[in-house]
């Protein structure tokens, strides 16, 4: 019999009887399918509206624009100078997260692995933190920052995120410090390891997806977070992305131009979209993790 | 070697307990204080009113009684507060419910071996990652009653009835911005809920089908007990979150936040920094955070009683 022949056929049937298969189970597609529809959609759809003229959007709703207007997008990004804004949340983000990590790591491993007098109080002091909502610290915060001259400053806005985000990373990092082993510590401390060494050579790696989960959720939160910098900031240069894009819907309903606040809206979900579709895995992982555990 | 181990400890915890006790537990604890007074925010004069923020939030000018569901009409001192308050509690319960009511559907579909699914669980998701302001101008535009994606939507399909509805007007706003919340919702439970759901071995789930189980019964008596542990933090978090909604509902019109969508947060925001009500009394915003705290206290020690239990090993 001629090998090669039968390989097409092979393939064929077998992908017919998945599909069959699959079918059966059909009633199990309809909502994650509608629901993915429905996401997808959203997202082309925004693209085509910021795409259109003012007009365009009342007359043809649901066509493609008859001539991609991208000046919406030189006007959103001018009117709202997205380029400084981004800039502004490179620093702003970047910085939080850093000093997140310096912060919470080294006080994680305190905490979790050395069981001292208070240990138990102090987590629990910091993690009780996730229950306290931010109305609760604006007030006071604003006048403390007042006071020490870092109102309507980044550095102020990057102290008040990594304070924030604490008791959450405090959360994550104390239960995943204290599911590593202990062999290694010991190990190393009986090679004469100093403690920081044995933090810095032999914790710390371990430790390392914890780290990058809580990065990853930092990152997200802080870049995406618009209410605290409407309370602490006012200088329009020193805007973050998503508080400058709070500033565009202001303004917008003086000027009507809904065109160019999609515009603004594309311009800030597509970089956090593109940027899922590389990371998504990961960022999923680390969140079931943090419950599992 | 202990002398090491101390400062080390020391030097390791102290910069995050210094942080967070200067900027987070001082400023909760000067929130209570501030509760207690009277104050504008200019200058230094702050009096001391006791808990006269307390009872004036509280406060019930009178009572309509009628003899229609649901019986009692109050009328309160501060109606912008208890609105707030009705708000924010119908995003904590119902938002709660269709959200897990979702979030378990979207689990069980996804778990049971169908193909794509962590295309769908990665779609579903993708909501979270995005940020809240842009998605509420995304309903807003869904939302909008001349030229929105759903008002078209429901003229295709013919409901030009249906479709003048206001969506954001006064009467619907609340559960408008209650399913765009759900939406985003639903996609960070459904993840929490779907690796849960996975790490029950399978033969649980034969077992209980040989017994002759139907699909409720096995959600209720074998899927339910053993993702107690996550499900426990998936809804106080849920509940924690639902309570401290800001973002959403204060830009979904734009320009102001809807009296019918706002939440105890806004309130707050507002009476303590409000920019277009000059309002600027901070006593009284703080009481507002003080009694947010309390139902946060309230709901985390019910739900931890609801949900105590031994955990489950598997053999």
């Amino acid at each position: 019999m001629n090998q090669k022949a039968r390989t097409p056929n092979v393939k064929t049937r077998q992908l017919t009887s998945a599909l069959l298969k699959e079918l059966k189970r059909i009633h199990l597609y309809i909502l994650p399918v509608l629901w993915a529809l429905f996401n997808i959609y959203c997202v082309i759809w925004i693209t085509l509206t910021s795409l259109k003229t003012n007009r365009e959007l009342a007359t043809n709703p649901w066509g493609l624009p008859e001539a991609p207007q991208f000046e919406n997008y030189t006007r959103a990004w001018e009117s709202a100078n997205l380029g400084l804004a981004f800039r502004n949340s490179v620093i702003v983000t970047g910085a939080s997260v850093l000093l997140i990590l310096v912060f919470c790591a080294p006080a994680a491993y305190a905490l979790s692995r050395f069981k001292f007098k208070g240990s138990g109080w102090l987590t629990a002091l910091f993690i009780a933190g996730a229950g306290v909502p931010a109305a609760m610290l604006i007030i006071p915060l604003f006048g403390l920052t007042q006071n020490l001259g870092l109102n309507d400053s980044l550095p102020g806005l990057i102290l008040i995120y990594s304070v924030v985000s604490i008791p959450f990373t405090m959360f994550v990092l104390t239960g995943f410090y204290s599911t590593l082993p202990s062999e290694f510590e010991e190990a190393a401390r009986i090679d004469g390891c100093t403690e920081f060494g044995v933090f810095w050579r032999v914790m710390l790696p371990l430790v390392s997806p914890g780290l990058i989960t809580v990065a990853i959720f930092n990152f997200v939160t802080i870049w995406n977070e618009y209410a605290l910098a409407l309370v602490f900031l006012q200088d329009p240069e020193k805007l973050p992305l998503a508080r400058a894009l709070y500033g565009i819907t202001s303004s917008m309903q003086y000027t009507g131009d809904w065109a160019s606040l999609f515009a603004a809206v594309v311009i800030v979900m597509v970089p956090s979209l593109a940027v899922y579709a590389l990371l998504s895995e990961r960022l999923i992982e680390g969140i079931t993790a943090g419950a599992l555990k | 070697m202990y002398k090491g181990r101390r400062l080390l400890i020391v030097t390791f915890l102290l910069p995050a307990l210094l942080m967070y006790t200067v900027f987070f537990v001082w400023p909760a604890l000067q929130s209570m204080h501030l509760s207690l007074f009277e104050w504008s925010g200019f200058g230094e004069a702050k009096t001391f009113v006791g808990l006269r923020n307390f009872e004036e939030l509280l406060d019930i000018i009178e009572i309509d009684v009628d003899n229609q569901f649901p019986f009692l009409h109050p009328t309160f001192r501060d109606q912008l507060f208890w609105l707030s308050v009705r708000n924010t509690l119908t995003y904590v319960f119902l938002g709660g419910v269709i959200t897990f009511s979702l979030a378990f559907v979207l689990s069980a579909m996804l778990s049971s071996g169908i193909r794509g699914k962590k295309f769908f669980r990665a779609v579903i998701f993708a909501p979270n990652v995005v940020a809240v302001i842009a998605l509420s101008q995304l309903w807003g535009r869904i939302y909008n009653p001349r030229h929105g994606l759903l008002r078209n939507f429901l003229l295709l399909l013919g409901q030009d009835e249906l479709a003048k509805t206001s969506w954001l007007g006064p009467d619907h706003v609340l559960m408008s911005t209650l399913v765009a919340m759900s939406w985003i919702w639903v996609g960070f439970n459904l993840v929490l809920l779907l690796s849960a759901v996975e790490q029950i071995p399978k033969d649980m789930f034969d077992a209980a089908k040989v017994d002759g189980a139907n699909p409720f019964q096995i959600f209720a008596y074998v899927t339910i007990p053993l993702i107690w542990d996550v499900l426990s933090i998936a809804v106080v978090n849920f509940g924690i979150t639902a309570l401290k909604v800001f973002e959403f509902p204060y830009v979904i019109k734009g320009l102001q936040a809807p009296k019918e969508a706002t939440t105890m947060a806004i309130r707050n925001y507002v009476v303590g920094f409000g920019r277009r009500d000059p309002i600027y009394r901070l006593g009284y915003a703080s009481a507002i955070a003080v009694i947010m705290q309390i139902l946060v206290i309230i709901l985390i020690v019910v739900f931890a009683r609801l949900f105590r239990r031994e955990t489950i090993e598997y053999s």
